[in-house]
Formats: C-alpha cells, sequence, structure tokens
C-alpha cells in the first residue's frame, strides 16, 4: 500500500504541469504501432537529454524509443539553445540543459513560425515541446514549439518533473502498480482531489490548480461542438459564449497555455484542448 | 547527441565534489568589484566566489555555468540573469536530488 499510496498524487501532478497522462505508459507491451497515431493522442513527457541520448529504441518498431521502459514519443526539455543554424524552411539548433546535449529542428512554414524562432538566440533559455525523432541514426527533437523561458522557476520546476516523471514510469514497470491497480487509485473516490464523474476527461487530469475561468475555457474546449471544429476555436467565440469579459479569457488562455493544456492552432487566436486533439 | 560534459546542478556543498568539473550553481549577488569576481550567497546559503566578468548587469538571482575551481568557487563561464524573484529552496532540492537518488537521469 506504500507505493499506491504514492502514487496518488500523480493526478496532482498531471494536473500542474500539464498534459501528461502517464497510466499510457502502462501499454507499453500493447503491440499496436503507436506511431500511426496522432502526436495529439501521445502524453508529452518531461525529460532531461541525458534521457533521451541513452533511450533505446523499442524493438518491434524503430520509430518508437523506450525511457525507463515506456514508449516516449512525445517530450518536453528545458535549456539553453545553442549553434542556431537558419535556413529557408527550417531552423535547427542544439538544446544543452546541462545533462547533455540533443539536436533540435523546427519547421519554418508561417510567419508564425518564423516569429517564433526569431527569438531564439545562442545561450538562452527556452522551453521546447516536440517529438523523438531518428535521423541517420542520430536521434533529435522534431520541435513543434519554442517557449523562451521568462520565469526561471520553471528551470527547476522542469527538472523536478522530470523526476516525477522518471518516477511514475520506474515503478509502473516493476511492476509494484498494474495497469489495473493503477486506474483504479485513479479513480477512486478516497482521492479528494478528483471529481467523480464519468468524464474521462476529469479522471485524467485534475483541474483543482485551475482558476475558475481557467476550468470554464478548457470546459468549452472539451465540448464536442468545439473539437468538431479542426481549427480549434476562436478566443473571441469563447468569450461570446462563456459570457467572459475577454481580458479574463486571455489570461486564461496564457496559463492554459503555458500549462500545456490547450495549444494555439492556425493563429493565436484559435485554441484547441490538448487532451482531445 | 553529447552527454560527455554535463553542468552538474550543485550548492556550495556539493561544488567541493566537483572541483575540475563542469558545475551549474545559482548565487544571490551579495557583492560585484568590477575586476572579476563577484561574491555571492549559493542554494543551501553558504558564501561562494564567481570568477569571471559578467556580460552585463546582474540581476539578484544569477545562474553561472563553469568550472569548479575550488570548494567555494567557480570560474565562470556563462552568465544567465535568473531574475529579483526565485525561489531558491526548490533549486537547491533539485541540486541535491540531482546528486542524490535521480543522479543517473543528470550526470
Amino acid at each position: 500500500m506504500f507505493s499506491s499510496s504514492q502514487f496518488e498524487s500523480a493526478p496532482a501532478f498531471t494536473g500542474g504541469g500539464g498534459g501528461f497522462n502517464y497510466s499510457q505508459s502502462t501499454q507499453s507491451a500493447d503491440p499496436v504501432p503507436t506511431s500511426a497515431k496522432s502526436r495529439d493522442t501521445q502524453p508529452m513527457v518531461p525529460v532531461t537529454a541525458k534521457q533521451i541520448i541513452e533511450a533505446s529504441q523499442s524493438t518491434d518498431d524503430k520509430s518508437n524509443f523506450l525511457v525507463d521502459g515506456a514508449i516516449v514519443s512525445n517530450v518536453k526539455l528545458v535549456g539553453m539553445a545553442f549553434d542556431k543554424a537558419e535556413r529557408v524552411t527550417d531552423v535547427s539548433f542544439v538544446i544543452d540543459d546541462g545533462t547533455g546535449r540533443i539536436g533540435c529542428n523546427r519547421w519554418v512554414n508561417e510567419a508564425v513560425d518564423r516569429k517564433e524562432v526569431e527569438g531564439l538566440s545562442d545561450g538562452t533559455y527556452v522551453r521546447i515541446h516536440g517529438h523523438l525523432k531518428s535521423f541517420h541514426g542520430n536521434k533529435q527533437v522534431v520541435v513543434f514549439a519554442i517557449r523562451p523561458v521568462t520565469d526561471y522557476n520553471e528551470i527547476a520546476n522542469h527538472f523536478l518533473e522530470c523526476i516525477y516523471a522518471h518516477s511514475c514510469n520506474a515503478r509502473l514497470q516493476t511492476g509494484v502498480l498494474t495497469p489495473a491497480s493503477s486506474s483504479s487509485t485513479l479513480s477512486t473516490p478516497s482521492n479528494g482531489n478528483q471529481k467523480a464523474t464519468s468524464n474521462q476527461f476529469s479522471q485524467e487530469y485534475n483541474l483543482d490548480g485551475l482558476n475558475n475561468i481557467d476550468k470554464l475555457v478548457i470546459e468549452y474546449l472539451e465540448r464536442p461542438s468545439s473539437t468538431v471544429q479542426e481549427k480549434g476555436v476562436h478566443r473571441d467565440e469563447i468569450a461570446t459564449q462563456l459570457k467572459v469579459p475577454m481580458a479574463k479569457i486571455l489570461e486564461a488562455i496564457e496559463s492554459l497555455e503555458s500549462e500545456g493544456l490547450i495549444y494555439s492552432t492556425i493563429d493565436e487566436y484559435h485554441y484547441k484542448s490538448t487532451s482531445t486533439g | 547527441m553529447d552527454t560527455s560534459n554535463p553542468a552538474v546542478f550543485v550548492n556550495a556543498e556539493l561544488l567541493r565534489m566537483y572541483v575540475g568539473r563542469r558545475v551549474r550553481a545559482v548565487i544571490q549577488v551579495l557583492k560585484s568589484d568590477g575586476g572579476g569576481t563577484v561574491t555571492g550567497k549559493s542554494t543551501d546559503e553558504q558564501q561562494l566566489v564567481i570568477k569571471g566578468h559578467p556580460p552585463g548587469p546582474l540581476s539578484t538571482f544569477v545562474e553561472v555555468i563553469g568550472i569548479a575551481d575550488s570548494n567555494q568557487s567557480i570560474l565562470a563561464e556563462i552568465w544567465t540573469n535568473f531574475g529579483d524573484n526565485l525561489d531558491t529552496a526548490s533549486y537547491n532540492q533539485v541540486c541535491q536530488l540531482a546528486n542524490g537518488d535521480y543522479k543517473h537521469l543528470f550526470i
């Protein structure tokens, strides 16, 4: 019981840290190649560069990587950018997070992408979200988002997240918790943080760390009427529908985006929830 | 891909284990003499001397990456201003975890 009570802290973390779902790591034995799934359905795992470099390729599907024995497809890294090289269609750089260096590549198709890489300069701390890939035998990260670090507490926070994610996976791998018991732990009412709804979202993510408007916005984006919108929901629509002043909506969007719970789509006005893709 | 030259998270206590190696530490700047020495307080509240010339004005909290020069000094290569508001206790915890049970994730 010792370890399962520790595991109960997992939902609190997944809420605070954004769109992770470590329970997915229990599917590492799943023979279905996960590379076929869209990146949006994959959990975003906080890692150190050293973990990526030491990650092994999964035996059944060479496009998958195993970190702590779990398939890791999308990663979050925080480190310093170096060796930036701009080309017409992409920008490459190296992330050094103090544990190692890993090559990164960001495709630049649109003006908004260009703007994102313009802010990138050697020696600045950035948070990157990307997809782990092997290219000519070298592991690299195909980056979807680069955000400059402005609050430097994020660095300590990121490494604590890495440790936490590692601990969760390590515990699952050692079989102390079987997938079945972990899911029952997650939904157990004794974990006072959980809302007793059948909504899958509230079981996987803990929204208690969010304020009310954040919750309204994420719930709005979770609605089927929102998720069917290919390009996401315009922020004006969110404000009008929720009858909340735009300033509050913008605040909520900023905070949800930084938590990794939502992301901007075609432009900075349209948003989608990371959990629904 | 390269893990050959990691910069280990250290506080003053851990610094002594890495003399001659690459480290990263956060200090609260106490005194900058303008002559290549900055005195600061480590995240475990001891005095550290940072040798080198900062590229510009320093904020209250600064991260330096460089070579551990002695038990109490670092030869800085990279200076990063961490602003005037930093949770040094968390950073100190990371130093301890990165040198303890979770060392294998870092170095």
